[in-house]
Formats: structure tokens, sequence, C-alpha cells
């Protein structure tokens, strides 16, 4: 492993906005998991189980994105200017999806009209799997490259983004957070919901599988780049090696009935795969597809070293407080959850 | 429309539409925790109640808070790119700390709250509360640490870079302290509780006048008017301290936010008038003399700069920093030359940067002024609705004492009609201070024009679009729901009293919640 990665602050600025990705999909990955899958059951009962599995919990979830993107602009500006600009478009249409998300929680059972929860529904889906599909699509982007000139400035328009590559990623994401959604299910629920949880597992695991594949020969080819990493620093194996361990496990708890212990396959397979990615494309943080000296890189694009310090030392200090807090309230959520209570 | 335009009106719209239920989040969020202490000292039923019925309120202001707060969070990003790269260094750290130690804090215990309270003791359920009161009034610090630096920029040096030139942090906490954040945060916060104390008056009044929920109302009245009253007053206090703080560090918004275009010696206060912008003068229709020189500088005789003469310097200013360019420049050579010790160099170098910096910032003209008959008008309002929350809250407390509170249908019908009102002062103030900043988007450091991000206009002009129609359709149902949940009425726990669950796997632990929400 490059040793700069550990000694520098840009490298453990590079580790820690690892550290929120990988929260980030770990915790709101259980939202948009079990969201994906509210259009699959009809039932009015099911889909209030639904919601409620995450109701508790989601806002905290969703600020790990919060202060990921925070982390971004105070870490490495120029990437957070230059990718949400560059993406201007498809930032935004994440966002809406994502606030039609927050307010359908709310409303959703506001009213016992037939259509008034349909429609609330359907928000919530979008809010669920267009994220999802697009954090893929944004992520892949960014590693395989865009048209950013010298000042980080996008000289492409919203469908340059819409390669193959990306969109295979996007894909993958997708299906990535519905095994991680399923797995959490698995514990939360029963009956008709948990069913199709089951159901539903298998489908994540096997399109993983698949669309993972499909992707991996397209990069082949395509941005041969993101391999030399792996003949460089042969350690950086061990996140490949993570997904494969997580599908292992993901398929023997779920074919053996150990419903409980799936998620530990989930978990590690999410993990493997946000540290996959960016130990792939280390240390560009955003590649130009124009010219490699305007690649985006770790060196130069933080922040200087008086704000990764000081952000750095904040960080480290809270980290632990927030986790402790969050475990906290996970716990006293512990159990079955049922169609009623919610949000009203 | 230009880009410009377009990104600076999609900016005031989404931060003018966070801002409506953000102040009801801050003042409802320490209203309930306050309330759920008193319960757990007296064991009031009524008092629990009160903040179970608050609560559910607070729910449905929340959800729109969150939702259009991720919006201001995104947007830095996508409409203000050469603003995120210039200012990123210092700016985005207080962003950082927001999420980290606010967001997640509110985040997490407010899912406590709202759904925990069968499965935690009472205590628990108060903690949950006043811990989501705290996540929120962090959370305003924390941005307004960030708004504070963009006001009375300090704690940095411009540099320049591969990427541009861009401002770096030199001391992270007097950039934090700055010479605005304590004033702003004070004045900022005291303004939710306003917002709040006049929303909980209101509510209680509707039921008070309707005679429905009698008991509670009472409670919540009475509680909602001391409260309310402490902070009101206190806010003109605070108010009067913002205003000398702003006439020393941005003596130009303060000469627009008064509308006083020439120099003056013994200014005084003009409490109505009408602004020409094309004629650069003001009609006075009613003023109070030497009041202005005696709260900007307290003392009767003191000058206070209008806005040509401000201009005037501004450009001077302007131009000595362009004629200071080619002198560092030669500075710069010559040392380089002579091999002079790094940190020498490094400090022609940042001089260097700042001058080219001021020479852009301050090379402002009559154009680059924004409307100050807006700046003028929005901070005349919210100063006259200040005052009239003090006289309505002092009316209520003279009620109390004589025992007609509850009865007087003039004063309940006052702060029922009067619950809009502090939403518009809170945000009319923001208006005065934001688009008073202009033609800065960073105090004399960064115009606002070098600020915006470079896309077709066209991007912009359909986000707007999108924002205006989703915003819209979010409000009507955020006032529907509202309406119906205050039509509903807090609901009586009396008949039932569920002990709280010990078990935290009983599966039908969560169904209890329902009556409670
Ligand atoms: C209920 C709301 C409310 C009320 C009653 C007042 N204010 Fe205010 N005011 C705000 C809510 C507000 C705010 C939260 O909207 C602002 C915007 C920026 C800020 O820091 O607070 C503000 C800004 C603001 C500013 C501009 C600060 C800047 O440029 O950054 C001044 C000078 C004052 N206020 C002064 C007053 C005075 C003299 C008041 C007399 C009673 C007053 N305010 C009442
Ligand atoms: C929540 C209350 C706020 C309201 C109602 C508000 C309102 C506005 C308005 C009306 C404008 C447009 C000014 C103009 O273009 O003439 C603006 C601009 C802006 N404000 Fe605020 N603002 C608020 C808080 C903040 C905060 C807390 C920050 C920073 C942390 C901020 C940063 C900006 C920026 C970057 C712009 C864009 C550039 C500009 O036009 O000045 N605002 N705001
Ligand atoms: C004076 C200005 C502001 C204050 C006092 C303020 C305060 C708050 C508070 C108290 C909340 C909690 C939710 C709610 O209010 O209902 C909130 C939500 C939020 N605000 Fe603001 N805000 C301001 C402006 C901004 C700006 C300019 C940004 C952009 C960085 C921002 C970003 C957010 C985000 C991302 C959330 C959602 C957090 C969550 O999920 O809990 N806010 N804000």
């Amino acid at each position: 492993m490059p040793t700069e990665i550990f000694t520098t602050l840009e490298g453990l600025w590079f580790l820690l906005a690892g550290v929120f990705l990988v929260g980030y999909a770990l915790t709101d990955g259980f939202d948009l998991g079990t969201g994906i899958l509210t259009i699959f059951t009809n039932k009015d009962e099911n889909r209030r189980i639904l919601y409620n599995a995450v109701a508790p919990v989601w806002d905290g979830n969703e600020v790990w994105l919060i202060a990921g993107g925070g982390m971004l602009f105070a870490a490495f500006p120029v990437v957070y200017a230059a990718s949400f600009s560059g993406f201007y478009l498809a930032i935004l249409i994440v966002l809406w999806a994502l606030i039609g998300r927050a307010v359908a929680f709310e409303y959703r059972n506001k009213k016992e009209s037939p259509l008034w929860r349909k429609t609330w529904d359907w928000i919530y889906w979008i809010g669920n799997f267009v994220p999802a599909f697009l954090f893929g699509v944004a992520v892949g982007n960014a590693v395989v490259g865009v048209p950013i000139d010298q000042q980080g400035v996008y000289h492409g328009s919203f469908f340059t983004l819409l390669r193959p590559a990306p969109l295979l990623m996007g894909v993958v994401a997708v299906f990535m957070f519905l095994m991680h959604g399923t797995a959490y299910l698995l514990r939360k629920t029963e009956g008709e919901v948990f069913q199709l949880a089951k159901k539903a597992a298998y489908i994540g695991f096997f399109g993983y599988i698949g669309s993972l594949i499909v992707t991996d020969f397209l990069l082949v080819i395509t941005a041969p780049y993101l391999y030399s990493n792996y003949f460089e620093y042969p350690l950086f194996w061990i996140a490949p090696a993570m997904i494969v361990i997580g599908l292992i496990l993901f398929f023997k708890f779920l074919s053996s009935e150990k419903y409980e212990k799936v998620i530990y396959g989930s978990t590690l397979t999410t993990i493997g795969t946000v540290l996959t990615i960016a130990f792939a494309t280390y240390p560009v943080l955003m590649r130009s597809t124009i010219n490699p000296e305007y690649n985006l890189t770790i060196w130069n694009s933080a922040s200087s070293h008086i704000t990764l310090t000081v952000m750095l030392v904040v960080t480290v200090l809270l980290m632990p407080i927030v986790i402790f807090y969050t475990a906290y309230v996970y716990r006293v959520f512990k159990g079955k959850v049922s169609a009623e209570g919610g949000y009203h | 429309m230009d880009l410009l335009t377009l990104s600076r009106f999609q900016f005031g719209m989404t931060a003018f539409y966070h801002f409506l239920f953000v102040p009801l989040t801050l003042g409802l969020a320490f209203m309930i925790a306050i309330i759920k202490t008193i319960y757990l000292k007296n064991k009031d039923k009524r008092y629990d109640d009160l903040a179970m019925f608050l609560m559910k309120l607070f729910a449905i202001n929340f959800a729109v808070g969150v939702a259009t707060g991720l919006t201001m969070e995104f947007e830095f990003g996508t409409n203000w790119f050469q603003y995120s790269k210039f200012v990123g260094d210092i700016f985005g750290a207080p962003l950082a700390i927001e999420g980290l130690m606010a967001f997640f804090l509110e985040s997490t215990f407010i899912g406590l709250f709202l759904f925990g309270k069968d499965r935690v003791s009472d205590k628990m359920h108060t903690f949950a509360a006043w811990m989501v009161a705290l996540g929120s009034t962090l959370s305003a610090l924390w941005i307004l640490i960030a708004n504070s630096w963009m006001q009375t920029p300090a704690g940095y040096k411009i540099v320049e870079s591969p990427q541009g030139v861009k401002a770096v942090l030199t001391d992270f906490f007097e950039a934090v302290i700055n010479h605005s954040t304590a004033i702003r945060f004070l004045h900022c916060v005291d303004a939710g509780y306003i917002v709040g104390g006049f929303f909980v008056m209101g509510v209680m009044a509707y039921y008070l006048l309707k005679g429905k929920h009698v008991e509670i109302a009472k409670v919540g009245l009475k509680f909602a008017l001391v409260f309310t009253a402490v902070v009101s007053t206190i806010q003109i206090v605070f108010g009067d301290i913002h205003g000398y703080q702003v006439t020393h560090t941005q003596p130009l918004k303060m000469a627009m936010m008064e509308g006083k275009w020439e120099t003056e010696k013994g200014a005084s206060l003009d409490l109505f008038g009408v602004i020409d912008q094309e004629k650069q003068e003001t009609k006075v229709l009613l003023e109070i003399p030497y009041l202005l020189s005696i709260l900007s500088y307290h003392d009767p005789n003191a000058e206070f700069k209008g806005i040509k003469d401000l201009v005037k310097e501004y450009k001077e200013y302007a131009e000595k920093a362009e004629k200071q360019i080619p002198v560092l420049e030669a500075k710069l050579k010559e040392l380089e030359k002579n091999n002079a010790p790094q940190e020498e160099i490094e400090k022609v170098k940042a001089q260097l940067a700042q001058a080219k910096a001021e020479a852009k910032a301050y090379n402002i003209s009559f154009e680059d002024l924004p409307s100050v008959s807006l700046v003028f008008t929005t901070f005349h309002l919210m100063v006259y609705l200040g005052f009239f929350f003090a006289f309505v809250t002092i009316w209520g407390l003279w009620l109390l004492k004589r025992g007609k509170l509850y009865t007087s249908k003039a004063f309940l019908w006052t702060v029922l009609l009067s619950i809009p009102l502090p939403f518009i002062a809170t945000n009319f103030g923001w208006i005065a201070a934001e688009v008073g900043r202009q033609p800065w988007l960073v105090q004399g450091v960064l115009l606002t024009k070098d600020g915006v991000s470079f896309h077709p206009t066209s991007n912009v002009l359909f986000s707007v679009i999108f924002f205006l129609v989703i915003y819209t359709a979010i409000y009507i149902v955020f006032f529907y729901a509202m309406i119906k949940a205050i039509k509903k009425g807090p609901q009586s726990s009396n008949s039932e009293n569920i002990p709280p669950s010990t078990n935290p796997a009983q599966v039908t632990a969560f169904s209890k919640t329902k009556e409670n929400l």
C-alpha cells in the first residue's frame, strides 16, 4: 500500500472520504434498499411496514450524505465545486428525489385516501431508486473521467454523463443497496414482507454479481487505467476480496435460513465495493478526459494544511460520539416492526 | 434573464423557503424541551399532552426543514462554482462541522423523540427533546459562522493556486469568531424563539376562542406568553447591538438600510421614506433627529457616511490597490533574484494576491448596488415588527396580571392573526442582510458576479422553474397537514396509561405510539 495514505494529511483525508462514503452506503443503504421494494407489494399494510422499518432512523442516515458533502467541501473544495456544478442536473435530480422522500415519510399517512397514498408511494419509490442509481452513475463518471479543464470547469452536457460504464455502475449500486436493504428487512420484519425480502435478496444477489461482471469487462476495455493500482499495490486486493467474502456469506446465510446474519454479508460487500473503487482511482478524485494533467487529485485539490488539520481533529473527536449515540438509538428500536405507528 | 440573476434568484428563493421552517424548528424544539422538563418536575399531565401535541406539529414542520436544507448544502457547489473554489478552504469547514456536530445529533434524536416514547423512560424522552433542541441550535451556530464569515471575513489570506486565486485559512478561531458571529447568532436564534412563541400563542388562542381543549390551551398560552415576552424584549437589545456592529463592519449596507445617500453629521433616523434609486435620493416622510448618529456611534454629532461617499471611497481604495500591484511585483522579482528567505517571498506573494483581489473587489460603481429600496423597506419592517411583538406580549402580561388573559377576545384574536408576522420579520431581516451585502458575496473580497458557476443558462432556468413547482406543492401539503393537525388538537392521554415498554423486541410496542402521536 502506498504509505502516503497514512503519513500525509491528504492521504488521511482520502481515507476519511472513504469512511463517509461507507457510512452513507451502510446506513442510508437500509432506506434506499427497503424503499426500492415499496412498489412491489400492493397492500397498504405491507407498505407501511416498509416505511416503518426505517422511519425512526432514516434522517440520521441521510446526514452521512450531508456531512460527507460538507467534508468534501472542506477537504477537497475543488472537487466539490467541479463535481456539483459539472453534474448540475444529475445532482439536482438526486436532490429533488431526496426531498420527495423526506416529505413522503411525514405526509403519506396524513390522509386515508388510496390515491393520496399511492401518489406518495411513487414519490417515495423515486426518492429511493433514483438516488441509489445516480450515486453509482456519479461515482462512475468521476473515476472513469469527464471533460474538465485545468480550472475544474466541466465542458460536457448532461448526456456526457450517460455513458455505458458509469450507467452500469449505477445498476451495480442499485443491486448493492437492494442486497443491503433486504438483509435489514430479514431482521426487522415477518410475514409477507419477510417473504418479499427473501425473494428480493436473491434478486439483489444475482443482479449484483451479474452487473458487476459486465461492468468489469467493460472497464477493462474502456478504462484500463483503473486497474493499474492493483498491479502496483498488491495489498489493495483486500477490497475485492471483501466483496467476494461478503457475497459468499450473504448466500450462505440466506440459503441456510440464518436470516439474522445475512446482513454481515451485505455489509462486507458494501464496504468492499466502495473500497474497490476508491483504491482503483487513488490518488485521483475526479479524472479529466481532456488531459491527464488536469486530473483533480488529492494533492492538487486539497485544502490548506491548517484546514485539513483542524477538520481532522474535529472529526476524530466527534465521530466516536456520533457512532455511540447512533448505535444507542438503533438498539432502542431493535426488534420486528409492524404496520401500526410510524408517521401520522 | 442572465445566468447570474437566475442563480441569485434561485439561491435567495431556496434560502428564503428553508428559513420559513427553520425558525419554527428552533423555537418549538426549545419550547417542547422546557415543557417536557416542567412535566418531569410537576407530573402535571397537561404539560405532557401539550408537549406531545406540539411534537406532532414539530414533526410536520421538521420534515420540510430537512428537505429544504439539503438544497442549501448542495447549492454552493451546483450554482456557485467559483465561490466554492475560492472560499472552500474556510467556508467548507463550518458546513462540515455543522453536519458532524449538529445534524447527526438532531436527526438521530428526533427519531427517538418521535417514535420512542414507549420504549424509553420519561427522563430519556425529555433528554431526547433537549438533544433535538441542542442540535438545531448548534446547526444555527455553525451555518451562521459560515454566513458571518461572508459578511465580515477574518483569519484568512489570499493565495494563488494552479486552479485560480483563493482564500485560505490562517487562523481558525479568528475566522470562526470574526466580527459578527456572536451577535448574529444571538439575534437569529432569538428570532426563532419569537417565531415559535407566537406560533404556540396563536394556536392556543385559537382553542380558547373556539372553546376547545381549554385546559391545555390555558397552560400553553400562559407558558408561551411568558416565554415570548422575554425573548421579544431581548430582541430589541440584540437588534440594537447588531445594527451597531453593521455600521462599523459594513457601512455601505447600513447606509442602504437607512436610505442615506449623503454623508450627514448628526444624522436623523428616517422612520418612513420613499427611495428613488435613479435620482439617488430618499424622500423622508418622518424622521427623528440625531437618533441615527446616537445609535450608530453613541454620539449625537457623529458623522454617518452616505452611499455616495462610500462608493467613491471604495473606488479610490481599488485604485490604490491597483497601483500597489506593479510595486509588489517588482519587489517580488527583486527578492527572488536575490534568493531571499522563502518566508519573505511568501509574505510578498500574499500581499500581491491580496492587492489583486482588492483591486477587483472594490472596483464598484452605482450600477452594482442592489435595490436600496428593498433593503430599506425590509429592514424597517423588521424593526417595526420587533417593537410590535414586544408591545403585544407586554399587553398580554398586563392581561394575565388582571386575570383577563383567557377571555380577552381582542388579545386572543391579535395573537392568532399574528402567527405569520414573525416569519415575515425573520425573512425580511435576512433579505436586508443578504441583499444589503451586495455587490459582494464575501464582503470586500469577492464580488457576487465573480462567484457564479459556468453552465448553460437553460440549466438554471429549468431548475428555478422546477424548484418553484415542487416548493409550492410542498407548501400546500404542509399547510394542509398543519391545519388538519391543529384542528384535531391535543389528544388527552389520561384514559390510557401505557407503561413504558422494557422489552425491546416487543412486537406491538410500535403500535402504541399511534395514539400518542
Ligand atoms: C423575529 C424576527 C426579528 C425581529 C423582531 C428583529 N429581527 Fe433583526 N434580523 C432578524 C430577525 C429579527 C433575522 C434573523 O432575520 C436577521 C437576518 C440576519 C441576522 O443575523 O438576523 C436580522 C438582521 C438584522 C440586522 C442586519 C444584520 C446583518 O446585516 O447581518 C439588523 C441591523 C437588525 N436585524 C436589527 C434589528 C432591530 C434593531 C430590531 C428591533 C426590534 C430587530 N432587528 C428585530
Ligand atoms: C436562511 C436565511 C437566509 C435567507 C432568507 C437568505 C436570503 C438570501 C437572498 C435573498 C439572497 C439574494 C441576494 C441578492 O442576490 O441580491 C441570498 C444570497 C446568498 N446567500 Fe443568503 N440567505 C439566508 C442565509 C444564508 C446563509 C446562512 C448563507 C451562508 C452560509 C447564505 C449565503 C448566501 C449566498 C452564497 C448567496 C448567493 C450570492 C448572492 O446573491 O449574494 N445565505 N441569500
Ligand atoms: C440562518 C440560516 C440557517 C439556519 C439557522 C439553519 C438551521 C437549520 C436547522 C435548525 C435545521 C433543522 C431542520 C429544520 O430546521 O427543520 C436545518 C436543516 C438543514 N439545513 Fe439549515 N439553516 C440555515 C441555512 C442553511 C444553509 C445556508 C444551508 C446550506 C449549507 C443549510 C443546510 C441545512 C441542511 C443540509 C439541513 C438538513 C439537516 C438534516 O437532515 O437534519 N441551512 N437548518
